[in-house]
């Protein structure tokens, strides 16, 4: 009897603490989706919580973002697609061939094998940025790449190139070879085995490897705070820049910061299913 | 173009796999790496051109002078030890609560992840709103509890926790997702073992199950402590370092220097000490825990 009660007793407690915890992580959230909805008023008269009850919901932000603000936030929010789209890309598919090329040949530079030109590369992620972006801005400015996509494009293909690698190395080193020693028998080339067997085998994996890529991109500040100015802004930088240009006017801010999280989010739920199953296996 | 292709067929078809990367990275990260630390002991001048001037040890000797230093160093050290150190227990803890065959677990768990993946830049901006002295909600229900209310981003002594707080928000889910991937990867067998021979609660956790996870947890604090010691965008945000220079951390305090000021080559001293702070803390955790790692392969 007594276990059974106390067994009851443990079984509230942990959803008790999941919940709380849930609570704590949705809250912020929630909190900012619903500034979003509130006339200044009801932000200077101290906090609502709950629209419809404490205040009139509007949706007047949201318009004026479309509308009013339009030409000012179209642009960041086009570089950011542009730029996290292509970087990751060839993030991916670079990274994916050095993945492939360090699973299926052996390497020996000097004492450098295999192996250690996989830490080398993965190591590269380790570094704080801003070891190399004060450098990164002086050479940039060099060669005229200051403020612009291609810059940007760059930077964040070297900056996602490392987890590519490593992701896609663990997704390749489970695809049998001998479908592609079988492919080779048949006289495809290595570029055809590559294009043609292998990578239609991990599409699933390079999507998920993509959207990480393409999430880093997207959420990146420090490289774009100091890279770009102006025509490159990416959105990171016209929400930070908000509070500067005109004091906080925090029904802006929550648009802003709502619309850039959203892909985030819709990423995110797409890809848990790669989480349950270890989609960074760096435990090993 | 045909030579670029053939290059894949022949036998050094695998260099042509390679070689992209290698070369993207020794471009865009080791040349700057390296271009850094020459600035480190240099001085750069736009006057009729870029110039570099040698300058010996004159940025180094200026940062072991340089109280600021100070400030940014242990403000980042001790934002890093506070939040990896809770993130790992909250984290643990989570896990092992959702490992309880509980209804709704994939729920729980895809809520818990989402955090860590939102841009950085609106969590900021989400926890100012909640840390706003007078409209935002913690100080608004702390005196309905009975408690004091507070300047969580204004007073010297708070403003390092608000940060911390807010960093445990946004990467405990890193914690949660590699300590639940080292839990599945122990055998159930192991544990039905274990509980046929009478082991349960408590000394299930502290002989079998921690054990097991020490792999899994030194991973995840180490990539944790990296990732943490390179702290900005929210504090950007949150605080820009303020009071004063209260919560700068070593990135804001090498951005402010060297591009706010404009002192690139002091910007790159700074920056390359962060990078040697973080390889000794990775260096000194990685020894620190061998023995552990040692014992947990037995």
């Amino acid at each position: 009897m007594k276990a059974v009660k106390n067994e009851r007793f443990m079984k509230v407690t942990t959803y008790l603490l999941l919940i709380a915890w849930a609570v704590f992580v949705v809250f912020p959230l929630y909190w900012m989706l619903t500034t979003s909805f509130k006339s200044k008023l009801d932000v200077f008269l101290g906090p609502k919580y709950i629209p419809w009850v404490d205040f009139r919901p509007i949706v007047q932000w949201w318009i004026r973002i479309f509308t009013v603000e339009r030409e000012e936030v179209i642009r960041p929010l086009i570089n950011s697609i542009i730029v996290a789209s292509i970087s990751s890309l060839l993030a991916v598919l670079l990274g994916t061939m050095a993945a492939y090329g360090l699973t299926r040949f052996k390497f020996k530079f000097g004492f450098f094998r295999n192996h250690d030109i996989l830490v080398w590369i993965v190591s590269q992620r380790m570094m704080p940025p801003i070891v190399i972006v004060l450098a990164l801005f002086l050479m940039f400015k060099v060669v005229n790449l200051l403020d612009t996509r291609v810059g940007m494009i760059l930077i964040y293909t070297a900056f996602n190139l490392p987890i590519a690698v490593w992701m896609m190395r663990n997704f390749l080193s489970q695809i049998p070879i001998s479908i592609e020693e079988a492919a080779m028998v048949d006289g495809a080339s290595r570029s055809q085995i590559f294009f043609r067997v292998v990578l239609p085998l991990t599409l699933p994996s390079l999507a998920a490897t993509f959207l990480l890529c393409f999430i880093f991109a997207w959420n990146e500040f420090l490289f774009a705070l100091i890279l770009t100015f102006d025509k490159a802004s990416t959105m990171p930088i016209l929400i930070a820049s908000q509070h500067f240009q005109r004091g906080p006017q925090w029904w802006d801010i929550s648009v802003m910061s709502t619309v850039a999280i959203a892909p985030v989010v819709i990423i995110a739920l797409s890809l848990q299913r790669y989480f349950v199953k270890g989609l960074i296996p760096i435990s090993k | 173009m045909i030579n670029i292709w053939s290059s894949f067929t022949g036998k050094k078809a695998g260099r042509a796999f390679v070689l992209p990367a290698v070369i993207i990275l020794l471009l865009l990260t080791i040349f700057p790496f390296l271009f850094s630390l020459f600035l480190s002991f240099g001085k750069v001048s736009f006057l009729g051109g870029l110039q570099i001037h040698f300058a010996g040890l004159r940025n180094w000797l200026r940062l072991f002078n340089d109280e600021r230093f100070y400030n940014a160093l242990s403000n980042t050290v001790l934002i890093a030890v506070i939040a990896v150190a809770m993130e790992y227990v909250l984290g643990l803890g989570l896990v092992l609560l959702l490992n309880r065959g509980v209804k709704g677990s994939t729920f729980f768990r895809v809520l818990f992840f989402l955090p860590m993946m939102l841009t950085p830049i609106a969590v900021g901006y989400m926890w100012r709103m909640m840390f706003n002295p007078t409209r935002g909600p913690i100080n608004h229900v702390l005196p309905l509890l009975g408690l004091p209310a507070a300047g969580w981003l204004t007073e010297p002594k708070i403003v390092l926790y608000s940060i911390i707080l807010t960093d445990i928000w946004q990467w405990t889910p890193f914690m949660i997702l590699i300590l639940f991937a080292g839990l599945q990867s122990i055998p159930p067998a192991l544990l039905e073992a274990a509980k046929v021979d009478g082991a349960s609660g408590w000394r299930l956790f502290r002989e079998i199950i921690f054990p097991l996870l020490i792999p899994a947890s030194v991973a995840a604090i180490l990539l944790r402590s990296i990732e943490v010691l390179k702290i900005v965008d929210k504090i950007y945000i949150l605080t820009g370092g303020g009071p004063g220079i209260y919560s700068e951390s070593m990135t804001l305090f090498g951005y402010n220097l060297g591009l706010r000021a404009f002192d690139l080559a002091y910007g790159a001293t700074i920056a390359f000490s962060l990078f040697a702070t973080v390889l000794v803390i990775s260096i000194i955790f990685l020894l620190m825990t061998r023995r552990s790692q040692e014992i947990s392969l037995e």
